[in-house]
């Protein structure tokens, strides 16, 4: 029997080689795609999941009702994780966690390293796998450091280092430190990335701040005791925030703030480690948010829906064809199930073929996938038994599903009307009609998607920032020189070129560099009896001309020698709430006023998904800069970056030069925005030409359908326009339905992620008209050319075939 | 006795007017009968033969085959027994193009659930009794009509029915190969023992058979 049905299957896709190949390469490419986005899906939802205690290790984020709104904040004080070990019951073992780079030298190397301050019990808490030396005890020492296997290569080219000593550059004094133990390379859904893991103790910031409840410059993880839960933590630390916190609960209080509804004005707030990789603090409260993933698993299962209501459309429509044989074998003695099992046996057989080729297809296109989109996936993942497992059972889901529904319709049919070869067509019409506007729905919905979300992201590159962009270079200062003195003999160097106009330098990078690191600081101090926040950057006296801000009043910085004023944006103005900011004098270290020299024009130095806050700039010999600013003239820029490149491998013969223009720098900050762009544009680009070879394939069997009726409207002196309207007229009809449910949906959602940004483009109404116009265009295309080759047929041809 | 119809009405609802397409037919089969069913377009015919066949229901009436009562009988029990009693012959000859002339002819044993080296055994008798061993790998698209309707009616004849039920076996041939049908039909009756019921609307081929039941307007007359 099985063989009797595989053979008239397999004849039967062969006789219709157009609708089979239509079915398989759509099933095949969707399943293909579905299973790449699965596996970036799965990629993104697996962060952290290596580490053995991930459930009960949390990171503390400290909340804080201000008189502006709430606010919350990963950076502790250094004192806080040894006060909270000793006073809070509870904790099994807790670490903090400072992240920095480093000048690591060994021999004649020089390298550039991202170093991680934590506590000893670090490699105990995480399970970052070591292959020489014990990990719990690797730290023991505060001049031991752990090494990964890639760092150790670079640094000592052998992994086999245990014991040997090399040293970083701290305040610039080589510090030697000795290799305890050698960990593997850290995974790509790691959260906690370093190449070298260091005593927080040996920090170069560590003595001053030891006991400095007010400089928060770190985070903190905590690893509960067993029967603990974070809840309950976090109320058994009320008392002891309200101990330490006192100060700045008091100041929160005098300035206005409101308690929340607990009453309280600091808490703090554990974040397992499951929902790091997810957590958002924008909105001054936790929030975890898997979107992302969520909207990738999104896409592969509506592009599966796409394809699977293709297959079923088709089979339903192709069921006319066979309803002879599907009579003839009822009175050959066939039941219900034994038909059933027939169509849905030649179902699986279309869905084993396209699932085997989807997956070559995605293992064929895994590299070029994962460049495309950012993503670390691998195909060791796809062979963890739970992935399979959920992979296998939705495919046997969708098989049977898919497979079934036709195969069910097509066995209860009657056989006398199957014989008859008629079939009572208007409850299956319904589902395909439904089916098709559901498909078109989604396109529309991806198309509207796309269009939004590029036109946001060419808004945020486009948006004047109020500083050059196109024109600024900036480069890490990563060589051992002292980072004044590197900026001032830079300039010196480059004084005569005229291509390059300034140099300047600062303590943080504008956008994202190619050396991928981004720090921030913020401050507070007491002005007028209530406490004043601002960004803090320290700057070099060009920093202002060099980047093309604006003056709004008073004077920048002139030489080195001002560093006793500071300079404030407009908002940082509008903060200190004076008639004339001129006047104002900064507390900005204990008992030293700072009189403010300036007032620049705001400008965008964070990200477009935040208003521009508070800033000052302030020049300090010893805070160092760790960026240069270089502007250079408009003409010949690519020569400028040549010529600044070899000035600084000439004072830093053994840094790398990682510079950089500012517009790259902040195209790099919408990386997430654009791979979520491409990944729904490519999606929705794939929808549309799955929904389309549907569509097609439908255009195909509804024009052979009616062949008898296309012939005789000719004979009885029909136009060809008025047939091609006819047959066209039915699918337009599904689109302007889809399109009709399918807006409001996308202007809802995009309407919400737009909030995401402070800077946003309005949602005009011709994103919509014009996704659905696209719809409608490709539609009509895709039918076109079949209808209008049947309205044009000779009709006693296609009379004669009845 | 083979099979027994008494007062069978069959109608449809049409503008809540009954319209009748049987209406009070008794019919009594014994075996080895050959029976010619003769009537205008409409009259009923193929209805009736397909109330026969059991592949269409009635609304009225009594059906024992076999003495069995077919209208008690649940649609599963009813395709067990028209699948081991009754052959069905098309005019259109319904073979199905996808197989084989041997892949046709095997396909009523496959879901009788005959194994498979009987299954084999019986084709080949069949094959050979047809003269069409030569044509078994062929389509039935690469088949003449006549050719067609003998690889039907052996297709019929495969599961050793009691009864053959042929509606207008040959309305598609021209005479000559209706010809060789109908004397194929007369030699099943008498060597056989084959029960035929037919429906035509030739009175030649109706001579073959050795009653003739006339219709109209779905009565006996």
């Amino acid at each position: 029997m099985f063989k009797n049905y595989f053979k008239i299957a397999w004849r039967t896709l062969l006789k219709d080689k157009t609708n089979t190949s239509l079915n398989v390469i759509g099933l095949s490419v969707a399943f293909a795609v579905a299973i790449l986005l699965g596996m970036a899906a799965l990629f993104q939802l697996s962060y952290d999941g290596f580490h053995k205690n991930r459930e009960s290790i949390y990171k503390i984020v400290k909340t804080q009702q201000t008189p502006k709104g709430p606010e919350a904040v990963t950076s502790q004080p250094a004192p806080l994780s040894p006060s909270l070990a000793t006073e809070v019951p509870g904790i099994k073992r807790i670490t903090r966690y400072l992240q920095d780079g480093m000048l690591a030298i060994q021999a004649e190397k020089e390298m550039d390293m991202d170093i991680i301050w934590v506590d000893k019990d670090f490699f105990s808490m995480f399970s970052f796998p070591i292959t020489n030396g014990d990990g719990n005890t690797s730290l023991s020492d505060l001049s031991s450091v752990v090494l990964t296997k890639k760092s150790a290569t670079n640094l000592f080219g052998s992994t086999d280092v245990i014991g040997k000593t090399f040293s970083l550059l701290v305040n610039g004094i080589e510090q030697p430190f000795t290799v305890s133990a050698i960990a593997d390379d850290i995974l790509p859904e790691s959260n906690l990335d370093f190449e070298i893991a260091a005593r927080f103790e040996s920090h170069q910031d560590y003595s001053e701040n030891k006991e400095a409840w007010d400089s928060q410059y770190h985070d903190v993880y905590v690893e509960l005791e067993e029967g603990v839960t974070a809840s309950s933590f976090e109320k058994s630390s009320e008392s002891f925030i309200d101990l330490h916190y006192k100060e700045g609960i008091d100041m929160l209080k005098r300035d206005g703030a409101s308690a929340d509804k607990n009453g309280r004005f600091i808490n703090l707030k554990l974040v397992p480690l499951n929902d790091v990789h997810f957590t958002n603090l924008k909105n001054g409260f936790v929030e975890i948010s898997r979107s992302l993933p969520y909207l990738i698993l999104g896409i592969a299962f509506l592009i599966l829906f796409i394809a699977c209501v293709n297959y079923i459309n088709m089979s339903i429509a192709k069921s006319a064809k066979r309803l002879k044989e599907i009579g003839m074998r009822k009175t050959l003695g066939a039941q219900k199930n034994e038909l059933f099992f027939q169509f849905w046996s030649e179902s699986l057989l279309v869905f084993l073929v396209s699932i085997s080729i989807g997956v070559l297809l995605s293992v064929v296109f895994l590299n070029d996938f994962k460049t495309m989109f950012n993503t670390q996936v691998s195909s060791e993942m796809l062979l963890q038994p739970t992935v399979l497992i959920l992979f296998v059972g939705v495919i046997m889901l969708i098989t049977l599903l898919v497979g079934g529904y036709p195969a069910l319709l097509m066995s209860r049919l009657g056989t006398i009307q199957s014989l008859k070869g008629k079939l009572q067509s208007t409850g299956s019409n319904k589902v395909r009609d439904m089916l098709m506007v559901f498909q078109f729905g989604i396109a529309i919905l991806l198309i509207t998607g796309t269009l939004i979300l590029w036109s946001q992201i060419e808004y945020m590159r486009n948006k004047d920032l109020g500083y050059d962009k196109e024109q600024v270079v900036s480069f890490p200062l990563n060589g051992k020189r002292n980072s004044n003195d590197v900026v001032a003999l830079l300039r010196d160097e480059l004084k005569g070129d005229p291509n390059i106009l300034s140099i300047s330098g600062a303590d943080s990078n504008l956008g994202l560099g190619k050396d991928g690191s981004r720090s921030s600081s913020k401050i507070g101090f007491e002005y007028k009896g209530r406490v004043v926040q601002t960004n803090f950057l320290v700057v070099d006296h060009e920093y202002v001309q060099t980047l093309g801000i604006k003056m709004v009043s008073g004077r920048n910085f002139q030489s080195p020698s001002d560093s006793l004023g500071v300079v404030i944006n407009e908002t940082m103005a509008k903060e200190l709430a004076e008639q004339d900011p001129l006047t104002a004098q900064l507390e900005i270290s204990d008992g030293v006023y700072f009189p403010v020299l300036g007032v620049i024009k705001d400008y965008n130095f964070n990200d477009l998904d935040r208003a521009i806050e508070p800033i000052t700039f302030y020049m300090s010999k010893e805070w160092g800069l760790t960026y240069a600013y270089a502007k250079v003239s408009p003409t010949n820029m690519a020569n400028s970056f040549t010529v600044l490149e070899s000035a600084w491998k000439k004072l830093e013969p053994n840094a790398e030069f990682l510079g950089s223009f500012l517009d790259e720098n902040i195209d790099r900050t919408f990386r997430r925005e654009k791979t979520t762009a491409k990944m729904i544009a490519s999606g929705s680009i794939i929808a549309i030409i799955l929904s389309c070879m549907g569509l097609f394939a439908m255009s195909l069997l509804i024009v052979s359908q009616r062949t008898k009726e296309i012939g005789i409207r000719k004979v009885v002196g029909a136009s060809v326009t008025s047939i091609t309207y006819i047959l066209t007229k039915d699918f337009l009809k599904l689109v302007l339905v889809a399109f009709l449910i399918a807006s409001p949906v996308a202007w809802w959602v995009m309407s919400e992620w737009l909030q995401n940004y402070a800077y946003r483009i309005d949602l005009s109404v011709w994103f919509f008209v014009g996704a659905g116009a696209i719809a409608v265009l490709i539609a009509l295309l895709t039918i076109g050319s079949r209808t209008v080759r049947a309205a044009r047929a000779n009709p006693v041809k296609s009379l004669r075939t009845e | 006795m083979l099979l027994q119809l008494n007062n069978i009405f069959k109608w449809v609802q049409q503008g809540g007017q009954r319209v009748f397409l049987l209406k009070d037919i008794n019919l009594e089969v014994e075996d080895g009968e050959f029976i010619s069913i003769m009537g205008p377009s409409g009259s009923g015919k193929s209805t009736l033969l397909n109330v026969i066949g059991m592949l269409d229901t009635f609304d009225e009436g009594e059906y024992d085959f076999l003495n069995e009562s077919v209208h008690t009988l649940k649609e599963k029990y009813r395709s067990n027994l028209y699948k081991e009693y009754i052959g069905f012959v098309f005019q259109s000859y319904h073979l199905l193009d996808e197989l084989t002339v041997e892949e046709n002819l095997e396909m009523p044993l496959l879901y009788k659930k005959v194994k498979g080296s009987e299954r084999k055994a019986l084709v080949a008798d069949m094959l050979d009794r047809f003269n069409i061993v030569g044509k078994k790998d062929l389509f039935p698209t690469q088949l003449s009509g006549g050719q067609q309707q003998l690889v039907g009616v052996a297709r019929a004849l495969i599961g050793k029915p009691k009864l053959i039920l042929a509606d207008e076996p040959t309305g598609n041939l021209n005479s000559q190969q209706s010809e060789e049908i109908m004397e194929l039909f007369q030699n099943l009756n008498k060597e056989d023992g084959v029960t035929i019921i037919q429906v035509t609307h030739s009175e030649k081929n109706a001579e073959y058979g050795s009653r003739i039941l006339n219709l109209l307007d779905g009565r006996k007359i």
